[in-house]
């Protein structure tokens, strides 16, 4: 801070300085003349000079001339009006001197952020590397695994932590972009071509896209058990039309699964769902299960207490309250969170939208 | 610290601004040197005060500091070091600071470099320029302030629209605003002239130099612009008479008239209020272009984020300024004195033409620019003017002017000889439509008005050839006399014809590319192939390219031309994950002056696998689209280094009659 205001008030002396020595310059410098005549003499210079290189001829030289003779004529008669450099000049240069650097002080006092330090990408970086991981929003802990992945590039399984990282910091590009790396890497991991499919999936809002069916038939190459593979290419099927094909291979997973496997329950949802079979209300969620989600979105509000710059957080919790059926809570929330995201159109727009989510039935 | 000494240091530029347009004032009504050389440094420490901030910003963007707003929107740690730097003039903010910079480079160039002139003008002009720093710097700091901070910051920032992110349009903005902005040095001399009541041979003598600076660099500005917009958009077209290119084009078109009326009240002491209209609406056009990018009324590529509140407040700026100066105008104006005469056909007749035409040019461009806004703000019914207006407005007038363009050179002083102008061009309108018959016999399809285009550019480019012939006596005297009279031309005769040679060539390539141009899409396979002009293009594969922040499909294909090898273009499709955007990366062959622009589009579902769908055009000589323009700039940069501009001493003698 002070060596802020010192360097500040440096700057602001070193200009009220360079005004006065520009002053005390001209002071000692002779009265000027007025520069016009002197202008028109050099065209008539230039005039003979060019008729001289044969590149006008005498007529021509003797009419341009008497033209610019005529001017030079005027410019000379013209009264001149003086300008001196004497008279008492100390009253308005002290005033500016003295003015300026007040004003800038009082301009920079109503803009600026006295004291605030710059806060450059690294410094922060290091600061966050340093601190317990759990206390980290979850794009800053993307940013120090990407540090960590910058110092060992050829480890699939950085990049395997990153996606998941990014996947719940709900940037799915990102959780792509970091599994594509990764399978690169480590092309025979099945786990690593499964991730990636779902990452695709979240990238293109849920849908099995082209790159997802891709990514899940290299999956099902190095394991052809696994039931997430399986299971979107199969939903895959059924939106393109094949419906029975896709409850068919469905079906077929159901048998595989063993009877203890709790994605068996959705499983047979999903295909009852495809069939057309009149919709099971899902079962209510246990006491148990209720409060647990309950508790994450506590967990959630606290950390945002904490940590209120994590827009994605905000979004997140605006949209488990609109969830839970909790208006009073889910208002309060947006409310904070537009007060605090104010300047940032996007994130207003996600907020809004979260907000709109439908209350669990 | 170095974000907020920034800071500091740009409200000591706006405070040193306000003390310059003090100072300046005081000494023009003291009549005293001291208190004007106060008013200079001030202006020298309002320009260090931006530069200073400038640094600060850059340094803000390289080292990634989101706690700076500007930042935090505009750039990305991974984003490369080069569309960093260039981060900070890529948004609002930081483009106003880039204009502020140029305002008050100029202002301080103007009062270093400005011995030559008479203490009264010079002190005006300064005052003008530091009002001028003043009113900009006020917005900047106020409304628009590229260093405030964010007490939460981010995380990541959000990055730079990736089409932003290209090295064309990372120098365009610097370019583009020492264009724009040196027009203000135009705009202040007006009203100094004004304001002292003298507008004579002398005060367009002092003009030209800055208005040449100006214009040259706009030239360069708008020509790179214009390349950017036709490799990096991938549309394969270089000019779409977008209100954002016609905001840039018009301050262009008034500088070019000025530069040949200041020529004419340089020589004969006439046009001088017509002139200073011109340096008057040089800039007023400058900021009626940074009103229309930044207030949010137009959509468009270029546009900045809409914002009517910062819009409105560049409008009242736009209002006091221009307005303030043609007020004065209108109240001094008829006392200026009036100059000299000259002949219906004379060599000022062809200026004055000349100018009619670039500002009926203006007005046209001006009218299918602001229209479909008014009515759009009137009756709430959006229209959108097109080429269609252009092509029937625009290029008509420009057909005229081209028309009497290699004339004019030829043409003496108060009264020409239209015969001798006749003898003199005869061959060069014989080739002129020896060339536009032989394009609409030779070149398929047969196309009437794109021949006669090519005939304009054969006309230009000779008549600036005849013209040097004419300057050095060729075939007239012995080859020694000639080549003496050849390297005696001043600079300033050699950067006209340049520049007109500049603007033949660009009308060669600007019709021929767009009479002749071929296109084709399809969308292809792995092996698949499309046939554009006389070449074939084969998909060959597609690969995946890791880019510092996005990833690419890289597609290879094969060109060849009846059966031989030509090419290999590599177009890609970007995908930008942190703004989710898309981008195309064109791939161009260069054959010659022509072009072969092939773009990658999307992946499909084909029958058989993935299909791309790919897009190629042949754009016949379109470099020299992009060569004329970059030639007019070195004819202006050309003429700028003539002794006698700094001298001040007559453009030119040749032709002068009695």
């Amino acid at each position: 801070m002070i060596v802020f205001w010192a360097v500040a008030g440096i700057l602001s002396a070193a200009a009220a300085i360079v005004v006065m020595l520009r002053a005390a310059g001209a002071a000692s410098r002779p009265e000027p003349v007025d520069p016009t005549p002197a202008l028109y003499r050099r065209q008539l210079a230039e005039i003979g000079d060019l008729a001289d290189r044969g590149l006008i001829a005498e007529a021509e030289r003797r009419g341009a001339e008497a033209e610019a003779g005529r001017r030079l004529l005027t410019a000379a008669e013209s009264p001149e009006i003086v300008w001196t450099a004497g008279g008492d000049r100390r009253g308005p240069l002290a005033a500016a001197a003295i003015a300026a650097p007040v004003l800038t002080l009082a301009l920079y006092m109503t803009v600026g952020a006295p004291g605030l330090p710059d806060m450059p990408f690294a410094e922060r970086l290091q600061q966050w590397t340093a601190a317990n991981p759990v206390s980290l929003p979850p794009q800053a802990l993307a940013a120090v695994l990407t540090s960590k992945i910058r110092q060992r590039p050829d480890d699939p399984e950085g990049y395997r932590f990153l996606a998941l990282v990014d996947g719940a910091a709900d940037d799915a590009p990102g959780a792509v972009r970091a599994l594509k790396r990764a399978v690169k890497l480590a092309p025979e991991r099945a786990d690593l071509w499964e991730l990636l499919g779902q990452a695709l999936i979240g990238q293109a809002g849920g849908e099995v896209s082209e790159d997802a069916k891709a990514a899940f038939a290299e999956t099902l190459k190095r394991d052809p058990t696994s039931a997430v593979a399986r299971f979107h290419l199969a939903r895959a099927r059924i939106a393109e039309g094949d419906r029975a094909g896709g409850i068919a291979q469905w079906r077929t997973l159901l048998a595989e699964l063993p009877g203890d496997d709790q994605r068996r329950v959705g499983l047979a949802r999903a295909i009852a769902e495809a069939e057309g079979a009149p919709l099971q209300p899902s079962p209510a969620l246990s006491g148990g299960q209720m409060t647990a989600i309950r508790g994450m979105v506590a967990g959630l509000a606290e950390r945002l207490k904490v940590q209120p710059d994590d827009p994605a957080g905000w979004v997140r919790l605006v949209r488990a309250y609109a969830v839970l059926g909790e208006a009073a809570e889910r208002d309060r929330a947006l409310a904070q969170a537009r007060a605090r995201f104010a300047a940032r159109a996007d994130i207003l727009r996600d907020l809004s939208a979260a907000a709109a989510a439908e209350p669990m039935k | 610290m170095i974000v907020e000494l920034g800071a500091f240091a740009l409200t000591l530029a706006l405070a040193f601004a306000v003390a310059q347009l003090g100072l300046s004032i005081a000494a023009r009504v003291r009549r005293s040197t001291v208190l004007a050389a106060a008013g200079e440094g001030a202006a020298v420490v309002s320009f260090a005060g931006v530069l200073l901030a400038f640094a600060a910003l850059i340094h803000a963007f390289v080292t990634s500091d989101f706690s700076v707003a500007n930042v935090a929107a505009n750039s990305h740690t991974e984003k490369p070091l080069l569309y960093k730097v260039a981060g900070a003039w890529g948004s609002h903010e930081g483009s106003m600071l880039l204009w502020c910079l140029a305002l008050t480079g100029y202002g301080a160039a103007a009062a270093t470099l400005g011995r030559g002139l008479p203490r009264g003008l010079k002190a005006v002009m300064v005052a003008t320029q530091g009002g001028l720093g003043v009113v900009f710097l006020a917005y900047t700091v106020f409304a628009s302030n590229p260093l405030a901070r964010l007490l939460d910051p981010p995380v990541e920032g959000r990055s730079l629209n990736p089409l932003l992110q290209d090295p064309a349009l990372a120098i365009h903005p610097p370019f583009l605003y020492a264009g724009y902005v040196g027009m203000s040095v135009v705009f202040s001399l007006a009203v100094a002239a004004l304001i002292e009541g003298r507008v004579d041979a002398a005060w367009a003598r002092w003009v030209r130099p800055w208005a040449l600076a100006a214009w040259s660099l706009l030239t360069v500005g708008i020509t790179l612009g214009s390349f950017w917009a036709y490799y990096e958009l991938g549309w394969g077209g270089w000019w779409f008479w977008d209100p954002v290119e016609n905001a840039s084009f018009m301050p262009w078109l008034v500088a070019t008239a000025l530069l040949h009326s200041a020529i004419v009240t340089e020589k004969r002491g006439a046009l001088a209020g017509w002139s200073l209209f011109l340096a008057l609406a040089a800039f007023s056009f400058s900021m009626l272009g940074a009103f229309l990018v930044r207030s949010g009324v137009l959509t468009s590529v270029h546009a900045f984020a809409v914002d009517p509140k910062r819009g409105v407040l560049l409008l009242i700026i736009l209002g006091l300024m221009s307005g303030g100066g043609f007020s004065l105008f209108a109240w001094r104006a008829p006392r200026l004195a009036p100059g000299g005469v000259f002949a219906p056909i004379s060599r000022e007749s062809a200026l004055v033409l000349n100018n009619i035409l670039l500002a009926a040019a203006t007005a046209t461009v001006l009218l299918g620019t602001l229209y479909p806004l008014i009515r759009e703000a009137l009756s709430g019914e959006a229209i959108s003017v097109g080429p269609p207006y252009f092509n029937m407005t625009f290029v008509p007038l420009m057909a005229a002017l081209g028309i009497i363009l290699p004339a004019g050179p030829l043409l003496a002083w108060k009264r020409g000889d239209l015969t001798g102008v006749g003898q003199r061009l005869w061959l060069a309108a014989l080739i002129a439509v020896g060339a536009g018959v032989a394009a609409y016999a030779l070149v398929s399809p047969r196309k009437a008005f794109a021949s006669a285009g090519l005939a304009m550019g054969a006309w230009l480019i000779c008549g600036a050839a005849a013209e040097l012939v004419e300057r050095t006596r060729a075939l007239k005297v012995p080859a020694a006399e000639s080549w003496r009279r050849l390297t005696g031309l001043p600079r300033g005769a050699w950067g006209m014809t340049l520049a007109h040679l500049g603007l033949g060539v660009f009308i060669l390539g600007a019709c021929y590319e767009t009479g002749w141009k071929a296109e084709a899409a399809e969308a292809l396979p792995i092996g698949g192939s499309v046939n554009v002009g006389a070449y074939h293009l084969v998909l060959e594969g597609v690969r995946d390219v890791d880019g510092p922040n996005y990833d690419a499909e890289q597609a290879v294909i094969r060109a060849t031309k009846a059966g031989k090898a030509v090419c290999t273009g590599e177009p890609e499709r970007r995908f930008y994950p942190t703004g989710g955007q898309t981008t195309s990366e064109v791939a161009i062959c260069y054959r010659g002056a022509s072009h072969l622009y092939i773009v990658l589009g999307e992946r499909r579902a084909g029958p058989a696998g993935p299909v791309w769908l790919v897009r190629a055009y042949w754009n016949p000589w379109a470099t020299l689209l992009f060569l004329g323009p970059v030639i007019m700039a070195l004819g202006g940069a050309l003429s700028l280094s003539d002794r006698r501009l700094r001298l001040g001493v007559g453009r030119r003698g040749a032709g002068q009659t009695p």
